[in-house]
Order: C-alpha cells, then sequence, then structure tokens
C-alpha cells in the first residue's frame, strides 16, 4: 500500500488487554482509517511444549500435547499419537480407527462452533450466534463425555489405539444430537451467514488469492476458502477416512465470508462423517499393546485439525521418551498470512476483527 | 513425477552438495544437504520442481554427533509430495544461510530456530526473538539438549 | 372545629393533601396541578425515568429470550425488573474521577445535559389535544430539530473533554453518522410538513384523524424510521460504541454516575425520536380511525405505539450486526437522503389527491 499523502500513522495495539484479541497481540499501524500494516506478536502463551514432551513418556507426553488446541484437542492429539505409531510401524485396529475418527469429527464441529460464535461476536456484535453456538456445543461437549469422560480434553487416543469402547447408548444419542444439529444449521445459515448486514461485513473483505494463499503457505479452512483443494484427510487417508464418503468444501472467492462458509460446510460434511462411522461400525479390539520402549527411528504424521494441517515430526532413540518432536502449527502459518494481508488488499481498521477471525487463529497453537 | 525421480533430478543437477538423500514414506522425500548447497537447492525445488507450499522448519539438537540439523518441510502443490530440506551444522559455531528469500514463511521459522538453538542465519533481515520475552538472557538456547528443564 | 382559611384553601385542591404546607406553595399547587402533573408524571420527568427502566428491561430480558438465556433475575423478585435501580446504585457509588489534562467543567457538563436534550424535545410532543407542556405553536416541529441538533455537538464536546486521541476521533464518527442520519430525518418530516402544512405538532396529528400519514408518506416512514435508528445509535448503527478498539468511543473515560448518565442518552434519544415518529406517521395520540374518537385517552394510545415501536427497534438489536462506519454513512447518503427527496417530489405532485384520501 503506498502512503500518498503525509498521513499521521499511529501504532494501535490489539490486544492482548483487549476484549476480542485473545491472548495475542497485533500492533496495527494505522491512519485511522486503513490499516497499512499488522504486525503480529508472538510469544504471550509459549509454554516449550516441545521441551516438555522430550521429559514425557509417550502416553505421558498426549496431555502436554493436546494443549496446544484444546477446542481441537482430538485432532491435535492424533497427530502426536499417529506420529509415534509411524515412526515405531505400529498398526492401528480397524475399530479403532473408525472411533477416532469419530471422536474427531465431534471435535471438529466444536471447534468450528465455537470460530463461528466468537467470529459472530467479535466482528459484528451479533452476541446472538455467540450463544447459540455455545448452546449447541454443550450437546456434542456430552457426546464426547459420555465417550471419552471428558468434555474437551480427551488424552483418548494411545499409541496403538483408543483408551475405551464405544459405550451403551452412544450411537442413539448421537444420532439423535446429529438430527437436532442438522435443523440448527440450517438457523445458522438463515441467520447468520445469509444476513444481508453481515454479508456486506464479510464479502469481498480480506481477499486473498489462491496463489498467495499456496506462497505464503495458509492452512485449513483459510487455503480452501481461496479454491485450493487441500485436505489431509484425503491425502493421508489416514485412519477411517478413506473408507467414508465425503467431499472437500472449497470455495473460491478467497475472501472472509468464503472462509466461512468452508467452516460452515465442513460441519455438514462432518456430521454425515459421524453417521457413516456409526452405521459401519467393525467388530474387534479398540487397542494393541504397544511397548513402552520403541525403537531408534523417526516419524512424520499430518492430520487435518479444525484450523488446517499440522504436522508432527517425531524422533525417537530407543527410549520411551521421544528424542524430539518438533510440530509445524497451522495457526503460526495462518498468522503469518494475516500479517501479510495489508500488502495484498485493502484493509479498513473496522475489518480487522472480521479478517482475523475468519482466518481463525488459535493462538496456543502458535506459539507452543 | 515419483519420489526416485526427484531424488535423481536434485542430485543430478547437485551432485556433491547432497549428502544423503532417501524416500521417508510413500510422498514423502527427505535430502540431506551442505549449508554451502542450501539457497540453490531451495531454489530449485521451488522453481524447477514445483515445492511452493512452506509448512514450516525447525531444528533437532544432535549433542553425540557435535552437529544440529535444520529441518525444512516444503510441500509441492502439484507434485502433492513433501520433502524434508535437512542441513548439518557444526554445535560450536552454527551458521546457515537464510532461506528467507525463497520462501518467505521461513522467516519466522529461522527466528524460532535461532532462539531456540542458537544457529545465526546469514542474510535474515531480522533475527530477534519471536517466542521468548525480549530480555531473554543471551547464549541460553532453551531447546538444546544441554538446556535442562527445571523439573520438581 | 376551628375553621381558617387554610382549610378553605386545602378543600380546593382535587386531592386532599395532609402535611401542612405554607400558604403559597398549596395556592400554587392548586392553580397550576395540571402543568405539574404534565411536568411530573407524564410527560415529564417520571414517564421519561419509567420509560428507561422498562426499555432497559424489556431490552435485556428479550435480548436474553432471543440468545437461549434468562437475563435479569434476582433483582426484584418479579424477573428482575429492579435490575437498573441496582446497576445505577451501584454507579453512584463508584469513584468519578477526570482523566489528567481533561478539560474539567466541559467533562462534566456533558453528562449532565446530554439525557436532558432529548428529553427536553419530549416536552414538544402532544400526548392529547391539550396535554402538551409546551404548546410551540407554529415552531413545534423546527424547534424540535432544532434541540436534537445539539447532540452531535456535546457528543464531540465530550470527546474532546477527554483529553484523548482515541476519544475525539469516535466522537467525531459519532458526528459523521449523526449527520448522516439527520438529513433523511428532515427531509422525510419535511414530505408531512408539505402534507400538513403546519409546523405545528397538534395540527398535525389533527389531520390524521381519517388517515394516518404512514399510507400517503410511505417512502417517508421507512426512510424516517431507519434514519431514526441512526440519529439514537442504535443496531445496526451503533458503531461509535463497539467499533473501533477504542473501547466505547467518546464515552470511554466517563466513570461512575457520569458513565450512568450517558448510558441513559440511548435511550432518551429513542424516546425522543419514536414519539416523534408516532407523531408525524401514527397518528400521534388519537387511536386508529376504524375506532372512531374518543375511545381511550390520549395517553393510552401514545403509550400503546410507543411500545410498540421501541419494541420493534429492540428486535432489530437482535437479528442484525453492525454495520461499518463507511458503510452507515453510504447508506444515509446514497440511498436515504435521495428517497426522502424522492417523497417530497410525490408528495408536492400528489398532494390533492392525498388530501382527498385524508379527507
Amino acid at each position: 500500500m503506498v502512503v500518498s499523502e503525509a498521513k499521521e500513522i499511529m501504532r494501535i495495539s490489539w490486544g492482548p488487554q483487549h476484549p476480542m484479541s485473545g491472548q495475542f497481540r497485533f500492533i496495527l499501524e494505522t491512519d485511522g482509517e486503513n490499516v497499512y500494516e499488522i504486525i503480529p506478536d508472538f510469544g504471550f502463551t509459549h509454554r516449550g511444549i516441545e521441551k516438555i514432551l522430550e521429559y514425557r513418556t509417550f502416553v505421558q507426553g498426549i496431555v502436554p500435547f493436546e494443549r496446544l488446541a484444546m477446542v481441537d484437542a482430538a485432532n491435535v492429539g492424533l497427530a502426536y499419537v499417529r506420529a509415534i505409531e509411524d515412526a515405531a510401524g505400529i498398526e492401528v485396529p480397524k475399530r479403532a480407527q473408525y472411533i477416532r475418527t469419530i471422536l474427531c469429527e465431534i471435535s471438529r464441529i466444536n471447534s468450528h462452533l465455537y470460530a463461528i460464535g466468537l467470529a459472530a461476536e467479535a466482528a459484528g456484535g451479533y452476541p446472538a450466534i455467540f450463544l447459540w453456538t455455545t448452546a449447541d456445543r454443550e450437546l456434542f461437549l456430552d457426546l464426547a463425555e459420555m465417550l471419552t469422560g471428558a468434555r474437551w480434553s480427551y488424552a483418548f487416543f494411545i499409541p496403538g489405539g483408543v483408551r475405551a469402547d464405544i459405550p451403551e447408548g452412544f450411537k442413539e444419542r448421537a444420532l439423535k444430537v446429529l438430527s437436532y444439529f442438522e435443523k440448527r444449521l440450517i438457523a445458522y445459515r438463515d441467520s447468520w451467514l445469509e444476513n444481508e448486514i453481515w454479508l456486506t461485513r464479510s464479502r469481498g473483505v480480506g481477499r486473498l488469492s489462491a496463489e498467495d494463499a499456496i506462497k505464503l503457505g495458509a492452512a485449513g479452512p483459510s487455503l480452501r476458502g481461496s479454491g485450493v483443494e487441500l485436505d489431509m484427510r484425503k491425502e493421508e487417508k489416514y485412519e477411517a477416512y478413506e473408507e467414508l464418503n465425503f467431499k472437500v468444501a472449497v470455495q473460491k472467492e478467497g475472501d472472509c465470508q468464503a472462509r466461512f462458509m468452508v467452516r460452515f460446510l465442513e460441519m455438514i460434511e462432518s456430521t454425515k462423517i459421524i453417521r457413516q462411522a456409526l452405521e459401519n461400525l467393525p467388530p474387534g479390539p479398540f487397542k494393541k499393546p504397544v511397548p513402552p520402549k520403541l525403537p531408534k527411528g523417526e516419524g512424520f504424521a499430518r492430520v487435518e485439525t479444525a484450523r488446517g494441517e499440522m504436522d508432527v515430526h517425531v524422533i525417537l532413540d530407543g527410549s520411551d521418551k521421544p528424542y524430539r518432536v518438533k510440530v509445524c502449527a497451522p495457526s503460526f502459518r495462518n498468522l503469518y498470512v494475516i500479517s501479510k494481508l495489508p500488502k495484498l488488499t485493502k484493509i479498513l481498521v473496522a475489518d480487522v476483527p472480521v479478517v482475523i477471525w475468519s482466518f481463525d487463529p488459535w493462538y496456543l497453537d502458535a506459539d507452543r | 513425477m515419483s519420489e526416485e525421480e526427484v531424488i535423481k533430478a536434485i542430485s543430478e543437477n547437485f551432485g556433491e552438495l547432497v549428502v544423503e538423500s532417501k524416500v521417508l514414506r510413500p510422498k514423502k522425500v527427505s535430502i540431506t544437504v551442505k549449508p554451502e548447497g542450501l539457497v540453490s537447492i531451495a531454489t530449485f525445488l521451488r522453481d524447477s520442481l514445483g515445492f511452493d507450499h512452506p509448512l514450516g522448519a525447525g531444528a533437532i539438537d544432535y549433542p553425540a554427533e557435535n552437529k544440529i540439523q535444520m529441518v525444512y518441510y516444503i510441500w509441492s502443490m502439484n507434485r502433492r509430495m513433501l520433502i524434508m530440506l535437512r542441513a548439518d551444522t557444526p554445535r560450536d559455531n552454527p551458521r546457515l544461510p537464510t532461506l528467507s528469500s525463497v520462501w518467505d514463511q521461513m522467516n519466522l521459522h529461522e527466528r524460532e530456530a535461532w532462539e531456540m538453538f542458537g544457529i545465526v542465519f546469514e542474510g535474515h533481515p531480522r533475527l530477534e526473538h519471536l517466542l521468548l520475552p525480549e530480555d531473554w538472557e543471551e547464549g541460553v538456547y532453551p531447546l538444546r539438549k544441554d538446556y535442562k528443564l527445571p523439573e520438581r | 372545629m376551628l375553621i381558617d382559611e387554610r382549610c378553605i384553601v386545602m378543600a380546593e385542591l382535587p386531592i386532599p393533601i395532609p402535611i401542612p404546607l405554607p400558604e403559597w406553595v398549596v395556592e400554587f399547587i392548586a392553580l397550576n396541578w395540571e402543568t405539574l402533573l404534565k411536568i411530573i408524571i407524564i410527560p415529564g420527568l417520571a414517564f421519561i425515568l419509567l420509560f428507561e427502566l422498562v426499555a432497559v428491561w424489556f431490552e435485556r430480558k428479550f435480548l436474553a429470550d432471543a440468545m437461549l438465556r434468562i437475563g435479569p433475575l434476582y433483582c426484584g423478585r418479579v424477573a428482575g425488573w429492579l435490575q437498573l435501580i441496582a446497576d445505577a446504585l451501584k454507579l453512584t457509588v463508584k469513584e468519578l474521577f477526570a482523566p489528567k489534562g481533561a478539560h474539567k467543567v466541559l467533562f462534566y457538563a456533558v453528562p449532565v445535559f446530554a439525557p436532558t436534550i432529548p428529553a427536553l424535545a419530549v416536552v414538544l410532543i402532544p400526548f392529547g389535544p391539550d396535554w402538551i407542556l409546551f404548546r410551540a405553536g407554529g415552531a413545534g416541529l423546527l424547534l424540535f430539530f432544532a434541540l436534537t441538533s445539539l447532540i452531535p455537538v456535546l457528543t464531540i464536546l465530550a470527546g474532546w473533554a477527554s483529553n484523548n486521541k482515541y476519544t475525539i476521533i469516535g466522537a467525531l464518527r459519532s458526528a459523521y453518522l449523526y449527520i448522516a442520519a439527520e438529513m433523511p430525518l428532515f427531509i422525510a418530516a419535511a414530505g408531512v410538513v408539505i402534507l400538513a402544512g403546519t409546523f405545528d405538532l397538534v395540527e398535525i396529528v389533527e389531520l390524521q384523524s381519517k388517515m394516518w400519514f404512514a399510507i400517503p408518506q410511505f417512502i417517508g416512514f421507512i426512510t424516517f424510521f431507519i434514519a431514526m435508528l441512526g440519529a439514537s445509535e442504535r443496531v445496526p448503527f451503533d458503531i461509535p460504541v463497539a467499533e473501533q478498539e477504542l473501547v466505547l468511543g467518546w464515552r470511554t473515560e466517563y466513570t461512575g454516575i457520569a458513565f450512568g448518565l450517558l448510558m441513559t442518552v440511548e435511550y432518551a434519544c429513542l424516546l425522543a425520536w419514536s414519539l416523534l415518529f408516532i407523531t408525524l406517521y401514527l397518528g400521534g395520540y388519537q387511536g386508529p380511525p376504524i375506532l372512531g374518537p374518543g375511545t381511550a385517552s390520549g395517553i393510552f394510545w401514545m403509550l400503546v405505539k410507543l411500545g410498540i415501536v421501541v419494541a420493534i427497534a429492540i428486535f432489530l438489536r437482535v437479528v442484525f450486526p453492525r454495520y461499518r462506519i463507511d458503510q452507515a454513512l453510504r447508506l444515509g447518503w446514497r440511498y436515504l437522503i435521495p428517497l426522502a427527496l424522492l417523497n417530497i417530489f410525490l408528495t408536492l405532485a400528489m398532494k390533492p389527491y392525498m388530501l382527498a384520501l385524508l379527507k
């Protein structure tokens, strides 16, 4: 953006002491109207998880690893577990794969509902949607509690399978929740996605072209909202996704509305996946015994979390703790894309919350 | 192009700069190169072989072999293939050329590798603390193996 | 029994007051009881304060119900109706201070004047053929607009007096928004004036006895309603309140009871504009033409219509997010003003037909 007149540039600190920024700080350089630069300030929630994992056994390490993105704990925990299994060459029984898929999709719905609610609240002052999503999440949190015993910090996946089998009555309850939720999705579409004033706030705002999205390294719905079809569930074909029938949600426009549409469509696909997985659940064991010490090797796993693709590279040295765990976090990349956005397209100060929440960065996994 | 062909294309063009190359898993290639060849091989990967989607970068500390290995993870949209570009550097004076001119995002990842491992990236525009606070002690690199976590 | 003059004067009062008062006070009350009733009860102080109470309570409960929650519950055993009083009491005991370097006189003057100016505009609205606090005759509508035009002045003063770079930006935005909303209001009201031929609010209401002006002035009706939301900074136009990262725009630096008074400004503005809206377009204190005159008193009809208009404004708050400032300004300048002008042209062209409808 070329500053043609000598306007006074202010540096506004958006966060961390801010109602809607989360635990992060963006420094906006603006002249009151246009935003010329967004400088992200990382590190408020850096906990050194990669270092901590070197001091925990494989099973112990799942709990701190999930803290990378608690709202989406199943997908994130799955990344670590799969990396370990990849390193040691452990095959997971079929039934465990299906159970993992179900929990991952429940987690994905939770995360998208949370993101949508906060986006409506932060960007539009539309707290009704925020409270509706909070209420609807309760159903899924209760489902997860029925399955794993925890509402959202599951630690349910262990190398070799899952901790417990599906309890009695879970399938009926899940089907009831899903049919109610599908009606609620229609309500969300009508009152939020197709709300005229919301459309004026988010359509055409923060446009990201496909080439820029690829070059800058955007992840997840931010990438798919710009027309790039990349979904780890179809690329890596992990767990039961290979045998289930679902589409990848892609939108072409690349603006904020497209990214929100991608999340909305992904929720619809998740309900389909959960239904199919429950119908076709194969019998068999739900976990396999795994020795505490694993042989030397290295493993790499890529998992599609709700925010994008998370890669975990694990190096084992023959003891019962990993030697090094490297996490490539999706929100780190998305925050980088946000910081480059004012150079690519026009952003006003009032658009900043809409843009940031359309990328849905989860600051804890950017900081690790 | 399959994974073997990618490895062949790189070793044909860069010969002795490639120290080691292997196919880690289906669709995942790992090559280890000498630090001098990093920028040219990276440019070759991006322009000729189509590795355009950067995923991240991190380092691994091997005190037993007295080296720190820096790994770059890049994905190719067209080939649907992942490559791990690795380079070793001696532990007592770790220096590597920066790849932020090749893939812009590596800017941030290299800052993190510097503050966690102490690798100095030559040519980096802004080598400052990213995740650690500004008043962190000089010369203390948390992710190295000799930094012990104060465990209870 | 001792009969003295004071007893005789007291007996003339409509309501016997058992407290012994000095004679001149009793005489004053006896002669002016109607005006005093108007000033204190309706449409005066008690009405405005009660309106705030009821409107805020209704808004909080309605919003809560739409958002699947409950809203105020415990304050006041029935459905939390005393919540606003509790909040006001809490605000009174908070520390009242001005930021360093602020212009103290102006800073504290604004919360005093800001709610009173829209309340002052309410005195011009007729609540019945004789029930009007200030009969301005041929200047009624003009005086109303003159009073409400002072509001952006106070806003800018508040923003400037706070000695804060960001509040002055917020205040200026609030002023832009108000101007963009006020123009369509004037022009739409001009349509009514052309049709009625007078600025006198009582006469405008009287002319609507056969048909409310909402029907011949349909475009102006819609324009006035939308612009009214903009002028009182209701959602979807509550931009200066929350848009910027500047917490609360021009109200940021106020604490304690000053803050409480400023929060009532929004509802006082809504009250003033709604009353004008009802007077101009919805027949004022008269009942619906079908029912014929004299079914119920003017005050009753005013309250019913006020309730409906305010309920619609609150309902719009639930279903809409807010606009960006440039979008709201574009709405005002590019769409509402031309619509209001179209209304005037139509009125001028079709005045005889419209008058025939009203007869």
